[in-house]
């Protein structure tokens, strides 16, 4: 628009930036991605409906993983200190998270008051119970 | 048997696919391109039995799967980037067959159009400042552990800490506001995003700014010299720059 030294073409080539992105192997944390990959970018409706409720039951759902979490530092476990960036290159990580869903399910299955197969509604009660406690 | 759909990762202009040799999709998916007039939207073939209505609503919920589907999609997304202006799509975007894909890059065609216009040799930096965790600054004389403290003298110790840690976020959040203006004098365009649980970023402290910049290529020497001089003038707050990044927050279509 101006014609100040700094102004440049959109359409200018991008033969500069060739390269930038994935040559960095930058360790971006879980929260970078997620923040960007689930609320920014072109949000177009597919063919396979994915809707905003279930992104936040989503952010409901790992808070309560990681209300787990807190309650596995009580416990000695304490593999974020560690890796703060909670990449997924740490192997540990993922069977952490794997034990800690497991808790979590008996947790909610448990106070539910209901065995084995909870459904979707099972569960719902089960966390509003606990929210009651 | 399994019925299968197109992931879109990604709208870009005039792109060869060839460019995208050696990356992989979801489950080592094969990168195609779809063309429709300028646009070209990288995709790739998921399984229904992963990535349809039920098995998405229950596969969102494992953080371990979300984790390794969000790597992938931002991995695309930034070869993409490496070889033209990039649209990233959010996660989970998903068509029946490639003529879907056309239908929404048709019907897209002028909002996507100027988005990659807008982000076209320019790139998003993340810079984020995080106000550590101050000590308790316990007064001397209550190290020596006076035997009758007044209810009075408590009270007034209370109130001064209180007010010390108050005056203490007044100032990180003063500065992350000297910050993130002057951050804005050398980007093209800004937003703030709201600051991050520090139980998922793994932060310790409080997050006082958590700032997204579009910044042109050419620019991106002045920017850096701006938060490295940033940095040295506040050396009470932690900086945490990341970049660069795909353009996801400037590649965002106003929903009418």
């Amino acid at each position: 628009m101006t014609d100040s030294p700094d102004s440049v073409p959109t359409t200018r080539p991008y033969a500069a930036a060739v390269g930038q992105y994935s040559s960095r192997p930058e360790p971006a944390t879980l929260a970078d991605i997620l923040e960007r990959v689930l609320d920014k970018g072109i949000i177009i409706a597919g063919d396979i409906r994915v809707n905003l409720l279930d992104i936040e039951l989503l952010t409901i759902k790992i808070r309560l993983l990681i209300v787990s979490v807190d309650k596995a530092q009580e416990m000695g476990i304490d593999w974020w200190r560690n890796d703060p960036m909670l990449s997924t290159s740490a192997q540990g990580l993922v069977e952490e998270n794997q034990q800690l869903r497991e808790r979590l399910e008996a947790l909610e299955s448990g106070e539910s008051g209901e065995s084995g197969t909870s459904t979707e509604s099972s569960t719902e009660e089960g966390k509003q119970e606990r929210a009651s406690d | 048997m399994t019925e299968s759909a197109r992931y879109m990762y990604a709208i870009s202009r005039n792109l060869d696919a060839e460019a995208l040799a050696g990356c992989h999709g979801l489950a080592q998916g094969q990168l195609d391109v779809v063309q429709h007039r300028r646009l070209s939207a990288v995709v790739s073939t998921v399984d229904l039995s992963d990535y349809g209505e039920e098995a998405l609503r229950r596969n969102l919920e494992r953080l371990e799967w979300l984790e390794e589907t969000a790597r992938c999609h931002e991995a695309v997304v930034r070869t993409v980037a490496d070889h033209g202006p990039v649209a990233p799509l959010r996660l989970a975007t998903i068509c029946l067959d490639d003529d879907a894909v056309r239908k929404r890059l048709d019907e897209w065609y002028f909002a996507l159009d100027q988005i990659l216009d807008r982000v076209a040799g320019r790139a998003e930096w993340s810079v984020k400042a995080i106000a550590p965790v101050e000590p308790e600054r316990v007064p001397a004389e209550s190290a020596v552990s006076a035997p009758a403290v007044s209810g009075a003298a408590y009270l007034e110790r209370k109130r001064q800490q209180t007010q010390s840690k108050t005056e203490a976020a007044d100032r990180a959040m003063a500065a992350a506001e000297k910050m993130h203006s002057a951050l804005v004098d050398v980007s093209v365009a800004s937003r703030r995003l709201p600051s991050q649980d520090p139980r998922l970023s793994g932060h310790q402290g409080s997050m006082v700014l958590n700032g997204a910049y579009l910044v042109d290529v050419d620019g991106q020497g002045r920017f850096e010299e701006t938060y490295r001089s940033l940095e040295g003038g506040h050396p009470e707050l932690l900086l945490d720059v990341r970049g660069p990044w795909p353009p996801y927050s400037f590649a965002m279509l106003e929903q009418g």
